[in-house]
C-alpha cells in the first residue's frame, strides 16, 4: 500500500473518532440557549483544562510556532512568553465574571460589558470588532488543515477538499451540539497534541543530530543570529525590539479578551475549577518548547519547504518515517487546527447572535438557537472561501487579530472594576483605540519604535477611557451597587 | 501570610515576569550559552519565567482558598 493511503486511512479513522465524540457530546446538554452557549454552566477541570489549552494552542501554535522558529528563529519565543503572563490575571477576573454572569444571566462579554454600559451602539461595536478578528482567525485555521493534509498525502488530497472534509465535520458537531462538543473533542484533541508534539519534538534533533545539545551546538557554530532574541524578521533582517516586546504585550492583553477563551468563565462549573485551570495553564504553554525544537530542527537540514509554515509536514516527509507516525502526527495538527476552529465558529454565532441581532430584533429561545446555527455555516463558508488564496504568514494573521481583540480589554476591566467609569466614556476609548490601531496598521512606517499598532491603539484607548468617563456624570449608585456589592 | 500580601506578591512575580522576557529586561539575557538541558539559554530563562508562574499561582491559590474557607465559617 502507498505511504499516502496508509496516512489517509489514519486521518480518517481520527476524523469519525472527533466526530462520534462530538456528536454524543451534545446528548448530555439542555436544549436551551444557555446550553448551546455555556453548556449548562457545567465544566469540571480536566475538561476544562483541555478546552482552555487546546483552544489557545491552534494550527498558529502548532505550524506557525515551528515556522517562526525555522525561518526567524529567536522571534518565536515571543509566542512562549507572552501566555501565561495574559492568563495568569484571569485567576481574579476570571470568577468575578462568573459571578457577574450568574447574577444577570450573561453569556458573552459583550452583555456583561453592557450590563455595566447600557449601549445599543457599544454592544454592535463589540460584535463587529469581534467578528472583525475572528473570520482572518478561522481562516487560518481551515488553512492550516488544508496545508497539513495536502502535504502528508503527496498532493493526493489538496488544500481545498482537506479544509472541506475537516471543517465541514467541525460545522456539523458545532451546529448538533454547541458548547458541549466544543468541550469534549477538545478534551480528546488536547491529549493528543501533547504527546504528539513531545515526542516528534524530542525525535526529531535525536534522530538528525544526535540530541538537543548537539543540535543546538551546530546551530551556533553556524547560525548563531538564530538563537538570540529578539531573533530575525521574515527577510533575514535582524527583528527589532520594539517590535518584540510589544508583540508579548499585544498578546498578553489580548488573550483572555477572545470571546470564545473569555466565555469560559461562563461555561466553567464552580470557581475553584477556573482557578486550577488558570494555575495549571503554563504547564500547557511549555508545549511549545517542543513545537520550537521541531522547527529548529529544520535550520541545518538540506533543502527546505516552500513557505516557513510546511516546516513541519516537510520535515516529518523528510526524514522518512513510518506511514503510521506520519498519520498520527497529521491527525495532532488537525487537532490543533479544529479544536480552535470549532471553538472560534461557534463563538462567533454566539457573539453576534446575542450582542449583534438580538439588540435590535426581539427573538425567542429558539430562533436565536437556530440562528446561531445559521451563522456557524456562513461564518464557516466565509473563512472556507478566505482561506483558498491566503497568502500571508499564519503567525502575522493571528498578530494583526490580536490587536483588534485587544481594545475590548480596557471595557471589560473597567465594566468589574472602575466604579467611575461611564458610557460615554467606554464608547470614546474603543473608538479612539480602534481608529488609532487601524490607522498604524496601513501606515507601519510611522508607528514608534516598531510598535505593535494594538498596543499603540491601547496607548490611546486608556487615557481616553479616563479623561472622557472623568468628564461625565458616575452612573448611578443603584446601578453600581449591581456590579460592585 | 495575608491575602493582601499574596496578592502583591503575585503581582510582583507576573510584573517581574514581564519585565525580564521583554525589553530592556531580557537583554543581558539574549544569548546562547551556557546551554540549559539542552537549550539556548534565552529560550529556558523564559520557559522558567513560565513555569515559576505555576508555583507563584499554586501559592496564591492557597492563601485565597484559606480566606475563602474562613469567610464561609
Amino acid at each position: 500500500m502507498q505511504q499516502w493511503v496508509v496516512v489517509s486511512i489514519i486521518i480518517g479513522a481520527y476524523l469519525a473518532l472527533t466526530l462520534s465524540i462530538g456528536l454524543l457530546a451534545g446528548r448530555k446538554s439542555s436544549d436551551s440557549v444557555t446550553g448551546y452557549v455555556a453548556a449548562d454552566r457545567s465544566f469540571g477541570l480536566l475538561v476544562m483544562y483541555f478546552v482552555t489549552g487546546a483552544s489557545v494552542f491552534s494550527a498558529f501554535a502548532f505550524l506557525g510556532g515551528p515556522g517562526w522558529a525555522y525561518s526567524r528563529g529567536a522571534a518565536a519565543f515571543y509566542i512562549l512568553a507572552y501566555g501565561a503572563l495574559g492568563m495568569a490575571p484571569f485567576y481574579w477576573v476570571g470568577p468575578r465574571a462568573a459571578a457577574l454572569g450568574r447574577k444577570f444571566g450573561y453569556v458573552t462579554q459583550a452583555q456583561l460589558v453592557v450590563g455595566r454600559f447600557p449601549s445599543r451602539t457599544l454592544s454592535a461595536l463589540i460584535a463587529g470588532l469581534s467578528l472583525i478578528a475572528f473570520v482572518p482567525y478561522i481562516t487560518l485555521q481551515m488553512r492550516g488543515a488544508g496545508i497539513v493534509i495536502e502535504a502528508v498525502t503527496d498532493g493526493n488530497v489538496p488544500i481545498w477538499l482537506g479544509s472541506l472534509v475537516a471543517y465541514g465535520i467541525v460545522v456539523l458537531y458545532v451546529l448538533a451540539s454547541g458548547a458541549m462538543a466544543v468541550g469534549w473533542t477538545n478534551t480528546f484533541q488536547g491529549v493528543f497534541m501533547v504527546i504528539i508534539a513531545w515526542s516528534l519534538g524530542l525525535y526529531l534533533p535525536y534522530r538528525l543530530y544526535g540530541g538537543v545539545t548537539p543540535m543546538f551546538e551546530q546551530i551556533m557554530d553556524v547560525r548563531p543570529e538564530m538563537l538570540v532574541p529578539p531573533g530575525l524578521t521574515a527577510t533575514g533582517e535582524p527583528w527589532s525590539w520594539g517590535a518584540y516586546s510589544t508583540f508579548i504585550i499585544i498578546s498578553a492583553v489580548g488573550l483572555m479578551m477572545w470571546p470564545h477563551l473569555f466565555m469560559k468563565a461562563f461555561t466553567a462549573k464552580d470557581d475553584d475549577t477556573m482557578r486550577r485551570t488558570v494555575i495549571l495553564f503554563p504547564t500547557f504553554q511549555l508545549f511549545l518548547i517542543p513545537v520550537f525544537l521541531i522547527g529548529f530542527s529544520g535550520i541545518l537540514f538540506s533543502g527546505g519547504p516552500s513557505s516557513a509554515d510546511f516546516i513541519l509536514p516537510y520535515m516529518i516527509l523528510e526524514t522518512g518515517l513510518p506511514a503510521v507516525v506520519v498519520g498520527l502526527f497529521c491527525a495532532g495538527a488537525l487537532s490543533a487546527s479544529m479544536s480552535t476552529g470549532d471553538a472560534l465558529l461557534h463563538a462567533s454565532a454566539s457573539v453576534v447572535v446575542e450582542d449583534g441581532v438580538t439588540q435590535f430584533v426581539k427573538l425567542d429561545d429558539r430562533q436565536r438557537r437556530l440562528l446561531m446555527r445559521i451563522l456557524v455555516l456562513l461564518t464557516g463558508t466565509t473563512a472556507y472561501y478566505f482561506a483558498q488564496d491566503a497568502e500571508s504568514s499564519l503567525v502575522l494573521l493571528l498578530a494583526t487579530a490580536y490587536g483588534v481583540i485587544s481594545q475590548l480589554a480596557p471595557p471589560v476591566i473597567s465594566a468589574m472594576y472602575w466604579r467611575r467609569a461611564t458610557t460615554t466614556g467606554v464608547l470614546a476609548g474603543l473608538l479612539a483605540g480602534t481608529a488609532t490601531s487601524v490607522f498604524f496598521y496601513f501606515n507601519p512606517d510611522l508607528r514608534p519604535f516598531d510598535m505593535h499598532e494594538g498596543v499603540l491603539g491601547l496607548i490611546v484607548h486608556v487615557p481616553v477611557l479616563i479623561s472622557v468617563s472623568l468628564m461625565t456624570p458616575i452612573q448611578n449608585e443603584k446601578h453600581l451597587e449591581g456590579f460592585f456589592s | 501570610m495575608s491575602l493582601r500580601t499574596a496578592r502583591i506578591l503575585t503581582s510582583i512575580y507576573l510584573a517581574l515576569a514581564l519585565f525580564f522576557v521583554t525589553w530592556p529586561g531580557l537583554k543581558p539575557f539574549a544569548r546562547v550559552e551556557p546551554l540549559v538541558l539542552g537549550l539556548p539559554f534565552s529560550m529556558a530563562w523564559i520557559a522558567g519565567w513560565i513555569a515559576g508562574s505555576v508555583f507563584v499561582l499554586y501559592g496564591l491559590d492557597r492563601v485565597e482558598r484559606r480566606y475563602r474557607d474562613g469567610e464561609d465559617s
